[in-house]
This record gives structure tokens, C-alpha cells and sequence, in this order.
């Protein structure tokens, strides 16, 4: 009886659907948002937390990567060296630089700000931690790009491009390293030195322990030796990028998602008070014949628990098939989806589904089943 | 044997000077296998009479019997599920469910007037073809000519066995063909089953099946006769 009840109070499908994908875009919007919180978070993690780098420096009072303008002395990793322990250490510049596309140098023309990374190219620390194509550099001329910089800046592999201002090859584009804002550029030391007038500085030392010596201990000899700097674990370091990133969009994300959730509730209330309004005489008639109002109850809950859940369902699906698309046509927004979000999204969703029926539920205890005899 | 009694009914609409007398000292009793026909102009008491007879609406005062149970001393849940099993109802306009086949609709009664689901669709089956309109158990309502409808819900009002069927100007709606054809069939089956029929209209063509004609006017029964045919 129960199904026969659902369905004589089931909403059309064309409604259905439309609400649906209506309650499936609010999800997909909460779900991008998060997706591309983690994307950056997780670029930023896959550089600084990349395998070889044990230990990070960095001038006094600096405590992560993003948001950095102090320097240190350039010979400062040749001391690091000397420390028993430490297996190799290498300067890294970091500096913001303007790149520009040779097709077009015009100020018009395709310009981009990105981080530029200095290293001791090829075989030193705090390199790309991953190539999608091409080499990493090895002359003062080879840079190698993020993939989605690339595609802003319309360049590819043997192209050639300006930073600030001085010609350099494309050689590699790598992967992991967009922060949606801005991008990683990943050049010899010189290269970098020279776009920035930083030569004889550096901007942070990464060291890897010589095997069998804990990173947490070479720690805790780097500072005593070195009072003066900061000195990270990897996993301190990584944590204190993530939270840097965090506080620029944790405040946006919340709101957005939020506002996502009151559409979506605001949605399901709409489709359900619309099916109790437009089942109204069905109700009445149900209510005449003698069909309990709890039965009743319950099936307009349920249809409204299922609309949200569907609803949520086709968000996240259609979030994973965006995902996929953007890394082919557009990877300048890159999008990390986790099925923990969706099953939360999901949870979250059929929750406000409950709560969104509760006034059409109200509505339909008033129904009076004489409404069944009205011509 | 009665199977519907009303004693000295009254019933209120409002309150102080807005109270409306919908019924006043209505006294009847309706017995199996007959078939009673309310009569009386628009506004008389016909369809809130009916709705006190299914126990929808309390009396202000006086006693409503249904099928052996007092009505008034029943809860509000003990009189739906007393509804379920023991009355039928056929509407002006069929009200069968959109989003249910006519199938569906039938056995949807039958299961609500408490059998089982096999059983229900066994009966729903027999009843359709009873009713010549097996063939459109499968069929949404709104596929349906208004008689087909209407004999759609006669089957629904029948299906589970009632002890009375209520029905509101159930040929309202249709022309005389397909209205006879339904008065026809609601009124045989219904005798076939022992269930008596009390119908209100305003429709004279339903004298020639009726056994009684009951006439209500102002909320009180002005007379009652045998119908002569």
C-alpha cells in the first residue's frame, strides 16, 4: 500500500527532473568550491611536501611559502651542508615574476604574474614535483611551466616566452602546480636571480637528512646551530601552506556553500509544498476513502528526501564529469573532488529534504477530506 | 438489516449568529441491499448528510450507526479504518488517483478496506471485469471517456466489499447514456454484493433504480416514498 500511496503522490517527472538538476546545481556549486579550495591546497602540498626535501629554512619569522619577502644569505646552504646529518642542501629563490608570450610581447598581449622558482637545476632540491610533459630545465634559458599557465599563456613545449622582461624555452609543463590564482614557473637559480635582482640571496634552504637521521632531530640541530631562522619539519611546512591558503578561502567557501544549501532546501520546499498544493483533492480523496494521514505523511517526506538525495547525486556526478573536462579544455581551474564531499554533500542534502517538507507536511494535516466531494 | 442509521441528526456549521443548521432532526436508516436516493435542491444538507453517514463529520448531536457501530463513540482513527472497510464512495467527478492506473486506483481500495495484496488484485481484476472496462486496467485515468471513469469508480467504491456505498451526483458529470450505464452498474453489483447504495443528486433519471427516494430540504427530510419506477 505504502508504494501505491508514494507513487499516486509522486511529482511529474519533467517536474521531478527539473528540480532535481535545479537541487544538482546547487550541490555542483557547493562541491566546485571545495574541490578547488583542495586543488589549490593540495598544489601547494605537492610542492613543498614533495619526496627528497626533509627540512625546510627559512629567514627568521617565515613560516610558509605564499606570503614570504625576507631573504637569506645565498651561501647559507653550504653551512647547512656541513651539518652532520644533512645529506644535501640547496637554495631556492622564489620570487613573482611577469611572463609574457613572445607571439605577443605588446602590453596587450598575453601576460602572466607566476611564482617563479629557483633551484639548483638539475639535480637540486625543491624542483617540479611532477612533469606532465617535456624536461626539466637545465640551462639558464630553459624554464618549465604549469600545464594551465601554459594554456593561459597559449605557449607550449620549445616555445619561447619573457620573464620579466628576459627570453627563456619552454621545456617542461608541469602538473600539480596551480593555485588557481597564479601558477608555478620552476627555472635555474641564475634564471631566477637574474629576472628578480636576487643574486646572492635565497629565499628558503631545503635539506634532505642523510638516511637513518630523523628529520624532527636534524631540526632541532639546524636551530641550535642557526637560532636566528626558521626551521620546519616537511609536515610542519606543508601544514602551515595549507592553512595559509585556508584563511583566504575557508570564509568565501562557507558562505557560498551555505547559500548553496539555502537554494537547494529552498528548492525541495518549493517542489514539495508544490506537490501537496497541486495532490491537494488527491490528498482529500486518500483522506475520504480512509488512508492514514501518517502514511501520507511519510510518502511526501520521502519524496522530498528523494528529490534532495537525487538532486545531490546528479551535483556530484556532474562535478565529476566537469572535473574531467576542465583538465582537458580548460586546466587553469583545477578541481580535486573527494567521495567524502559528496556523501556529505549528500547527507547535508537529504537532511534539508527532511526540514523542507516539514511545511508542506504541516499544510497537508489541514486538508479536509470533505475537499473529495467538491465538484 | 440496517446498515446505516442516523437518529435525530443536527449538525452545525459557525458559530453564534454565523451558525448555519446544516442538518436538523434528520432521522433515517438505510437497510442492505437497497438503493436510497437523497433528493433535494443545492445547499439542502444532501452532501453533508452523506459526510456524517461515512463519519467525515461528527454530529453536533444525535447518533450516527454504521454497520453496527456507533460513529460518535468511535476515535477519529477507529472511524477512518471503520470507513475504509465499510464504505464505498463515488464522487461527482470520478477523483480517481492521476498517478495510479485504474488498476491501481481499485487495488489500492482493496488493500486500504484491508485485504491482502494478491487478494486485492484478484478482486480488482473480477470487478473490472464485471464492469466490462478489464481492458483498461492498465490505463491512466486521464485515458479514459468520463463513463469509464465513472464505472472505473464504482469498481473502486465496490472492490473491497462495503456495507453501503455513498455517492455524491455520481452521473453529475455524464450525459444520459453513459450516466444509465453507470447507475445500471453500481446498482446491480451492488445488490449482487448486498451492499445498499444511497445516492445524492439531482438527477430524476436515477428514479427508475431506485427502491426509495428520500427528499431533504433545509437540512430536514421533507418526505420519503418507495420509488414507483
Amino acid at each position: 500500500m505504502a508504494a501505491l500511496i508514494r507513487k499516486a503522490l509522486s511529482s511529474r517527472p519533467a517536474r521531478f527532473w527539473l528540480t532535481a538538476g535545479g537541487i544538482g546545481v546547487a550541490a555542483l556549486l557547493v562541491l566546485v568550491l571545495g574541490a578547488a579550495y583542495r586543488s589549490v591546497s593540495s598544489s601547494v602540498a605537492a610542492y613543498v611536501g614533495q619526496p627528497g626535501i626533509d627540512v625546510w629554512v627559512a629567514p627568521g619569522g617565515v613560516d610558509n611559502l605564499m606570503r614570504s619577502s625576507a631573504f637569506l644569505p645565498a651561501h647559507l646552504p653550504e653551512s647547512l651542508a656541513t651539518i652532520r646529518g644533512v645529506a644535501a642542501a640547496d637554495p631556492i629563490v622564489r620570487a613573482y615574476v611577469t611572463v609574457r608570450d613572445e607571439a605577443d610581447p605588446s602590453p596587450a598581449g598575453h601576460r602572466l604574474a607566476l611564482i617563479a622558482i629557483g633551484y639548483a637545476a638539475p639535480t637540486g632540491g625543491g624542483g617540479p614535483p611532477a612533469l606532465v610533459r617535456g624536461r626539466a630545465p637545465l640551462d639558464s634559458t630553459d624554464i618549465a611551466l604549469d600545464r594551465a599557465a601554459a594554456t593561459r599563456l597559449g605557449v607550449t613545449l620549445g616555445d619561447t616566452v619573457w620573464v620579466n622582461g628576459r627570453a627563456a624555452v619552454v621545456l617542461g609543463l608541469t602538473g600539480g602546480t596551480n593555485l588557481l590564482a597564479t601558477q608555478f614557473l620552476f627555472a635555474n637559480l641564475s634564471t631566477v636571480d637574474g629576472a628578480s635582482g636576487l643574486r646572492g640571496r635565497a629565499s628558503f634552504a631545503v635539506v634532505r637528512c642523510t638516511p637513518g637521521v630523523q628529520p624532527a632531530a636534524l631540526v632541532g640541530t639546524i636551530r641550535a646551530r642557526f637560532p636566528r631562522l626558521s626551521v620546519y619539519p616537511r609536515e610542519e611546512f606543508v601544514a602551515n601552506n595549507a592553512r595559509e591558503v585556508a584563511a583566504g578561502f575557508i570564509p568565501l567557501l562557507t558562505l557560498v556553500a551555505v547559500l548553496g544549501l539555502l537554494a537547494a532546501t529552498v528548492l525541495v520546499a518549493l517542489l514539495v509544498h508544490a506537490v501537496v498544493e497541486e495532490r491537494r483533492e488527491d490528498l482529500a480523496v486518500l483522506l475520504a476513502l480512509g488512508a492514514d494521514a501518517r502514511a501520507l505523511t511519510g510518502a511526501v517526506i520521502r519524496e522530498a528526501v528523494t528529490l534532495a538525495a537525487v538532486g545531490a547525486m546528479l551535483g556530484s556526478a556532474a562535478g565529476l564529469v566537469l572535473r574531467v573536462v576542465l583538465d582537458h579544455v580548460l586546466p587553469v581551474i583545477p578541481l580535486a573532488f573527494r567521495v567524502t564531499d559528496a556523501a556529505r554533500i549528500l547527507l547535508v542534502f537529504a537532511a534539508a529534504g527532511i526540514g523542507a517538507a516539514a511545511i508542506p507536511v504541516a499544510r497537508l494535516r489541514r486538508i479536509d477530506p470533505l475537499e473529495a466531494f467538491r465538484p | 438489516m440496517m446498515v446505516l442509521e442516523l437518529d435525530r441528526v443536527r449538525r452545525t456549521r459557525g458559530v453564534g449568529p454565523h451558525a448555519v443548521e446544516a442538518l436538523r432532526d434528520v432521522s433515517l436508516a438505510v437497510g442492505g441491499g437497497e438503493f436510497v436516493l437523497l433528493e433535494g435542491p443545492s445547499g439542502a444538507g444532501k452532501t453533508t448528510l452523506l459526510a456524517v453517514a461515512a463519519g467525515l463529520l461528527r454530529p453536533t448531536s444525535g447518533d450516527v450507526c454504521l454497520a453496527g457501530r456507533r460513529l460518535p463513540a468511535m476515535s477519529l482513527g477507529e472511524c477512518r479504518r471503520h470507513r475504509a472497510t465499510r464504505v464505498g464512495f463515488v464522487f461527482q467527478r470520478s477523483n480517481l488517483l492521476p498517478r495510479l492506473t485504474v488498476g491501481e486506483n481499485v487495488v489500492l481500495m482493496a488493500v486500504l478496506g484491508g485485504m491482502a495484496r494478491e487478494a486485492a488484485k484478484r478482486e480488482t481484476t473480477r470487478m473490472l471485469e464485471a464492469l466490462g472496462i478489464a481492458t483498461l486496467a492498465d490505463r491512466y485515468p486521464h485515458e479514459l471517456s468520463g463513463g469509464e471513469e465513472q464505472r472505473a469508480a464504482v469498481a473502486r467504491a465496490l472492490v473491497h466489499g462495503p456495507a453501503i456505498v455513498l455517492a455524491d451526483e455520481p452521473t453529475g458529470s455524464l450525459d444520459g447514456v453513459s450516466g444509465r450505464a453507470v447507475a445500471e452498474s453500481l446498482g446491480s453489483l451492488a445488490a449482487e454484493r448486498g451492499a445498499a447504495v444511497l445516492v445524492a443528486t439531482h438527477d430524476v433519471r436515477l428514479r427508475s433504480f431506485a427502491s426509495r427516494r428520500v427528499r431533504i430540504v433545509d437540512g430536514r427530510i421533507a418526505d420519503s416514498e418507495p420509488d414507483l419506477g
